[in-house]
């Protein structure tokens, strides 16, 4: 049977994209439309399956509650311009050419790529398994460099940015710098050439793990239990990450989905639970401005950081206790 | 039912043919974005199983002697060694990023198009050892051979151009400008013919310099062309517009146009006179008899591009 995703994609890049290429004169990303129309879809569809479980979970149970929502719908935008797929084009296209050249490089210097299935010949056709390894191993991967990004002043002030919201919601998820969108891309290339990636094979998986991204922003008061704690991010783990408390250098909880680099590395706080959010540190436009303003006063903040425009600031890039 | 077709379908293929009303054999479709291959019956034009392979299976070709069939699985940088009876995967070899691949007439070369890399492999078809790469920019696309195996001809499909390679002196010759987009590319009758992807024609160019001497209006997106096995008929793909031309191979006169919906792609030719064409936006392969106009369409994997026919041969 067809899945409805690619049906909805084949639609897309026929009747739309397509004929918007040809009149443009840029067939040659013909292919390229078609994975991304694929991602678009499967985008809509998660926004949709976040917002029908989050929304119900988040009027439900609030940890908590604000007179007005205005900072929440910047993240609305961050939301459909990331997973609908805006975003991760302009980043492709910006990217494309160094890739090509990369790759192109590195083959020239006898370097292909490897496969996980490659490297361990046994899981060749057992697809569902190598997913789950490759979904562990990316995980794995996205610990360090979101741990790394609390490291680097100037790549914490980028990423201070997700971390200003006073109102975290499952829609916070994607309130990110572009910056540090590009930095993410280049680490996700630089790991697809260690191991390669998988392909979109488990669609429902891919979705499903996304949705556990977003539920782990959620402002709700939803624990999986003491096990449950320590087997998937919950709601309640990743608000302490996000905690006022927890911004800058030495936070906790780092894990994208799986909580188990936080055991293994002794970042786990399992202790707090449904914390304030936010940065004390930034400055009010982080937290509340409208999507150009945060984008501006994230390069700003780099700057001061970096020691680029006037001394390097250390503000708020320490863990209080 | 299918597992039982699986097991049937190969003492069916060892029989001999009673009354032919359909083409006996198998499909074999390269579904390239959902790293598989779909091995279909085409007796009964149904689906049999899906074969698993790394990650984006595009192009396929047959070796010289028909012992193997060579799948490119571009995202994987590996070539798969197939058994073109029954689709089974023998052998897998790490190659660099192998998009679309071709086998010199003579059976000496065999270039592979690295469309991600901008690179061109040529390969000793005997050994598989990398005679020389090919730096070609950009998006190296489709492969042919002139007939006496002495040049490959390339689209490269960001730049516009077609690329000559000379295989004796293992160099390039020429690359010409020769429209929006070029993709597929074939020789017929002492001239290259060249899809234009981002017009609504086909080039006839001359294979001494890469001078366009004619465009021939097909539709818009004219991706890929093939010749009939009688060589009587030339088939042209056109993506954008879904359809498939039929002209006159002598004359290039157009006989008739067919509507393929999906993004009409590759195509193999079955014994009875079908032609079997991935269709790769509706995840669908398209049986269409010539005769009548009449369009099968058979579900398959995500994004179908490559297909191998193997009652066509």
């Amino acid at each position: 049977m067809t899945d409805p995703f690619s049906l909805a994609a084949g639609w897309l890049t026929e009747t739309v994209l397509l004929p918007a290429l040809y009149a443009v004169g840029g067939m040659e990303w013909e292919e390229v439309a078609f994975g991304w129309a694929l991602f678009a879809c499967y985008g809509v569809a998660q926004v949709a399956v976040t917002f029908a479980v989050c929304l119900p979970l988040e009027r439900w149970r609030p940890v908590e509650r604000w007179p007005d929502q205005k900072a929440v719908w910047v993240d609305v935008l961050y939301t459909l311009l990331s997973r609908v797929g805006v975003l991760p084009l302009v980043t492709f296209v910006l990217f494309y050419q160094l890739q090509v050249g990369l790759n192109g490089w590195l083959s020239d210097h006898g370097w292909v790529p490897p496969t996980l299935e490659r490297l361990v010949p046994a899981l060749l056709g057992h697809h569902l398994l190598t997913f789950f390894l490759y979904a562990v191993i990316l995980d794995f991967s996205e610990y360090w460099r979101h741990r790394l990004s609390h490291r680097f002043g100037w790549w914490w002030a980028l990423h201070s940015l997700h971390h200003a919201q006073r109102q975290m919601t499952f829609w916070s998820d994607d309130r990110n710098h572009l910056l540090d969108d590009l930095i993410g891309f280049a680490w996700f290339t630089a790991v697809a050439l260690l191991i390669g990636i998988p392909p979109m094979q488990f669609p429902l998986l891919v979705l499903l793990l996304r949705f556990l991204e977003s539920l782990s922003h959620a402002n709700a008061r939803l624990s999986f239990g003491w096990l449950g704690e320590r087997l998937l991010v919950s709601p309640r783990f990743h608000r302490s990450h996000h905690g006022v408390l927890a911004a800058g250098q030495q936070s906790a909880n780092y894990g994208a989905i799986l909580p188990w680099w936080d055991v293994l590395f002794g970042t786990a706080d399992f202790d707090r639970a449904y914390v304030r959010t936010g940065d004390p540190s930034a400055e009010e436009a982080l937290a509340t401005g409208s999507y150009v303003q945060q984008q501006w006063a994230g390069l700003r903040r780099m700057a001061r950081m970096a020691g680029w425009t006037g001394p390097r600031q250390a503000g708020g890039f320490k863990r209080g206790h | 039912m299918r597992l039982l077709l699986a097991f049937i379908l190969p003492l069916a293929l060892l029989a001999p043919m009673a009354g032919p009303a359909r083409a006996g054999g198998l499909a074999i479709v390269l579904n390239s974005g959902d790293a598989t291959l779909s091995v279909l019956d085409m007796a009964h034009e149904t689906e049999l199983r899906r074969v698993p392979v790394l990650r984006e299976p595009h192009h396929v070709a047959l070796s010289p002697d028909g012992a193997d069939l060579l799948v490119g699985d571009a995202g994987a940088n590996e070539m798969l060694f197939l058994d073109p009876r029954t689709g089974d995967i023998r052998r897998r070899v790490p190659m660099a990023d192998p998009y679309h691949l071709a086998f010199s007439p003579n059976g000496k070369w065999l270039t592979v198009t690295g469309l991600a890399r901008n690179q061109v492999d040529v390969y000793d078809a005997a050994t598989m050892a990398l005679a020389k790469r090919f730096p070609l920019s950009t998006m190296p696309s489709h492969v042919t051979y002139a007939p006496d195996s002495s040049m490959a001809y390339v689209t490269l499909q960001g730049t516009n151009r077609l690329a000559a390679i000379d295989l004796r002196h293992q160099v390039v010759s020429w690359t010409a400008e020769v429209g929006a987009t070029p993709a597929g590319v074939i020789w017929l009758n002492g001239k290259l013919l060249v899809a234009n992807m981002g017009s609504d024609h086909f080039a006839v160019v001359d294979p001494v310099d890469g001078r366009v001497e004619q465009r021939i209006h097909t539709g818009r997106g004219a991706h890929q062309l093939f010749l009939s096995p009688d060589r009587k008929t030339l088939w042209v793909n056109n993506r954008v517009d879904g359809t498939t031309v039929a002209l006159d191979a002598a004359t290039l006169a157009t006989i008739h146009s067919y509507r393929v919906p999906g993004g009409p792609d590759c195509i193999d030719f079955a014994p009875d006179g079908k032609l079997w064409i991935t269709q790769r936006f509706i995840q669908k392969v398209g049986v269409l008899d010539p005769a009548t106009g009449a369009l099968q369409s058979i579900p398959v994997g995500r994004s179908p591009h490559g297909i191998f026919l193997t009652g066509a041969r």
